[in-house]
């Protein structure tokens, strides 16, 4: 039998963010005025009573752990390299912040669909291909001259 | 008003050609939507939200109420043709639904689920159009303490009964009351965790959280292990369903229609429990109850008349009492948000023309979803095709859009990225996300109608037991804890002998 589960590992995570949420982040960034005469109507309190709330639960969540039969570990994966493409996946998001007001959303959204498909290893590339270039133009064309939102143009090329 | 200028007004307001073209269009995108295996009724309703921003509130609200209806009928599809339920309310589907489609009689199996569903889906609308109404006028002598503890009700039952563990469940919901506390206070106007950044002022954008909770986790699921769908897709055989198998089932479809409205209408059950109820209903009431399980059409008539039973009938608390029944409509209740709309029993007063062209659309909607529902069982290959190599990086630049579109803010499609990889993480660890987004929701109207409360009574906490409607409440709360930490222990108790 192994000695830790997942359910104790979520508890404690649990208990650490509601002790980081009542240690720290309320009071620095919680705003209360001082004017504020019962403590039921002040902005900390209902902050403090749901990290409180966590705070059980995460206890329960490690109590309830001890006798859980649940590995702590997942079934391996049967394509190797997880880890690696959710890497990727997450510099392919981080990338997408930077290049939306740059390149624009209809460029950013033509290298991002061809990124993903290439990296969810797609087996048809050449669908994949056709698709990255025409499903952000149809979604820009909808977007921009039906719903007339203003989709960021980016600096360099500009559509219609 | 009465209930015929009531009916005159809803009809004025859809009857034209554009509401039921959008009722139409949401159908069949929900239909196709739900047959593709990867999909669900939750993302498509969730991925088609951004496109009615620029709609008339009643046209985008019955679009996605189509969207809903055809995707749960759709859901049932691929549980019959490959084993792979579209939604998780049709997994029932798949117990007589998959035996029947490989002794070759999947055109039958199909066939009876569209017939059961459509039948369940208008008994449903019924209910609502006959319960909502009252409802709402019972919940118009509620003032804030009533709300407040009704939230609190509605919010103990969503986290106690969503996925296997109750405690993760609820701590699902405490991070999504946590999170909607984002923003200027609602009573003092000061910052509360907005970090200093001025787009954090209006709190989290519902959408972003919305796409990021429910889109963005498949996404990442599909990079974590892209593996093409399996599953051989079975053909559909010569036979269709004849009028007196229907009539043989109809004593099951009325049963579980009318167990998927009870289920339905109490927040947070949803269909899966609806339509594993019904089934196994009908199991203990056939006569030829060991063909259970090995392609009885009996099974799939009552599973998909259960898991279909339960769509109108979450709209009654939603309309009624403005609480999501289910995460599709904490979805809609968006929609309206978005429109400028707050569900609820004002709504009947003050927007009851917008309350009878739903109710007249939900009743269009059955129709639609029988001529659509035919079609889209012949055209199933072609959707079940869609390689998801392709699928999910469209999805990915769907959600990005989308997003955007909400408030034209970049800042938006970062927090629907930073939400799609707190989903994963909950998707990994079985921690559910529907108590997190109903939270989410019902978290600033608790909080309103508590501070509310309290500054009625000069901050006695008396005025929360003031009369039988909250004592009411107060006491399902209890109950529901009761039964809640009950299971709870009795799960760990079970756990601690099995491991001994």
């Amino acid at each position: 039998m192994q000695s830790i589960h997942r359910q104790t590992v979520i508890g404690l995570a649990a208990l650490l963010v509601s002790a980081i949420i009542i240690l720290i982040v309320i009071p620095t960034w919680v705003s209360s005025p001082s004017n504020v005469r019962n403590i039921v109507l002040s902005p900390v309190f209902w902050p403090y009573i749901l990290s409180g709330m966590t705070v059980l639960i995460g206890l329960g969540l490690v109590v309830t752990g001890f006798y859980s039969s649940e590995n702590l570990t997942h079934e391996p994966n049967d394509i190797p390299g997880g880890y690696r493409r959710l890497a990727l996946m997450g510099a392919i998001m981080v990338i997408t912040m930077f290049a939306l007001p740059r390149l624009g959303m209809v460029w950013t959204s033509m290298l991002i669909f061809v990124a993903t498909a290439a990296l969810i290893r797609s087996s048809h590339p050449k669908t994949a291909l056709i698709c990255a270039v025409l499903v952000p133009l149809a979604l820009y064309a909808f977007f921009a001259h039906v719903a007339s939102v203003a989709i960021p143009q980016g600096d360099y090329v500009r559509l219609p | 008003m009465n209930f015929l200028d009531n009916i005159a007004a809803g009809l004025s307001l859809v009857g034209n050609l554009e509401a039921f073209a959008a009722l139409f269009l949401g159908v069949l995108i929900g239909t196709i939507a739900g047959a593709i295996p990867g999909m669900s009724a939750t993302m498509a309703v969730a991925l088609t939200l951004p496109f009615t921003f620029s709609m008339e509130a009643i046209t985008a609200i019955l679009l996605l109420l189509g969207v809903y209806k055809g995707g749960i009928f759709g859901g049932s599809i691929p549980a019959i043709l490959i084993k792979t339920p579209g939604t998780p309310a049709s997994s029932a589907t798949v117990l007589d639904g998959y035996p029947m489609a490989e002794k070759g009689q999947a055109g039958k199996a199909l066939g009876m689920a569209l017939w059961a569903s459509c039948t369940a889906d208008l008994i449903s609308n019924l209910a609502l159009i006959l319960f909502a109404g009252w409802l709402a006028s019972f919940a118009l002598n509620f003032g804030p303490p009533e709300f407040f503890t009704l939230i609190l009700f509605s919010l103990t039952i969503i986290a106690g009964v969503s996925g296997n563990s109750l405690l993760r469940g609820a701590l699902s919901a405490m991070l999504g009351l946590l999170l909607a506390t984002v923003g200027l206070d609602l009573v003092y106007g000061t910052n509360r965790f907005t970090f200093g950044d001025p787009n954090l002022m209006g709190g989290l954008n519902f959408i972003a959280v919305l796409i990021g909770l429910f889109a963005i986790p498949e996404v990442l699921s599909m990079v974590w292990e892209p593996k093409p769908h399996v599953g051989k897709t079975r053909s559909l055989g010569k036979n269709s369903v004849t009028f007196a198998e229907y009539r043989r089932c109809f004593k099951s479809i009325v049963r579980g229609s009318f167990i998927g409205v009870f289920l339905g209408s109490i927040p947070g059950i949803g269909a899966a429990p609806a339509a594993f109820l019904s089934y196994s209903e009908a199991r203990r009431k056939s006569p030829v109850k060991e063909n259970f399980g090995k392609g009885e059409l009996e099974g799939v008539a009552a599973s998909e008349a259960g898991n279909n039973g339960v769509a109108g009938a979450t709209l009654i608390p939603l309309l009624a009492l403005g609480i999501p029944g289910d995460v599709i409509t904490a979805i809609i209740i968006g929609a309206f948000m978005v429109h400028g709309l707050q569900p609820g029993p004002m709504m009947f007063i003050l927007n009851v023309d917008i309350i009878y062209g739903l109710f007249i659309g939900l009743i269009v909607s059955s129709v639609f979803l029988l001529m659509i529902g035919s079609v889209a069982i012949r055209g199933f290959k072609y959707v079940a095709d869609i390689p998801r190599g392709v699928l999910f990086p469209g999805v990915l630049v769907l959600c990005i859009y989308g997003v955007f579109a909400v408030n034209n803010n970049i800042f938006d499609v970062g927090v629907m990225f930073v939400m799609g990889w707190v989903g994963f993480v909950m998707l990994r660890n079985d921690i559910p996300a529907a108590p997190f987004l109903i939270a989410f929701i019902l978290g600033p109207l608790l909080e309103n109608n508590f501070r509310q409360a309290m500054l009625m009574s000069g901050n006695s906490p008396d005025i929360l037991f003031r009369g039988p409607i909250t004592w009411f409440f107060w006491a399902l709360t209890l109950l529901t804890m009761v039964a809640i930490v009950r299971a709870g222990i009795r799960a760990t108790k079970d756990l601690k002998k099995k491991n001994i």
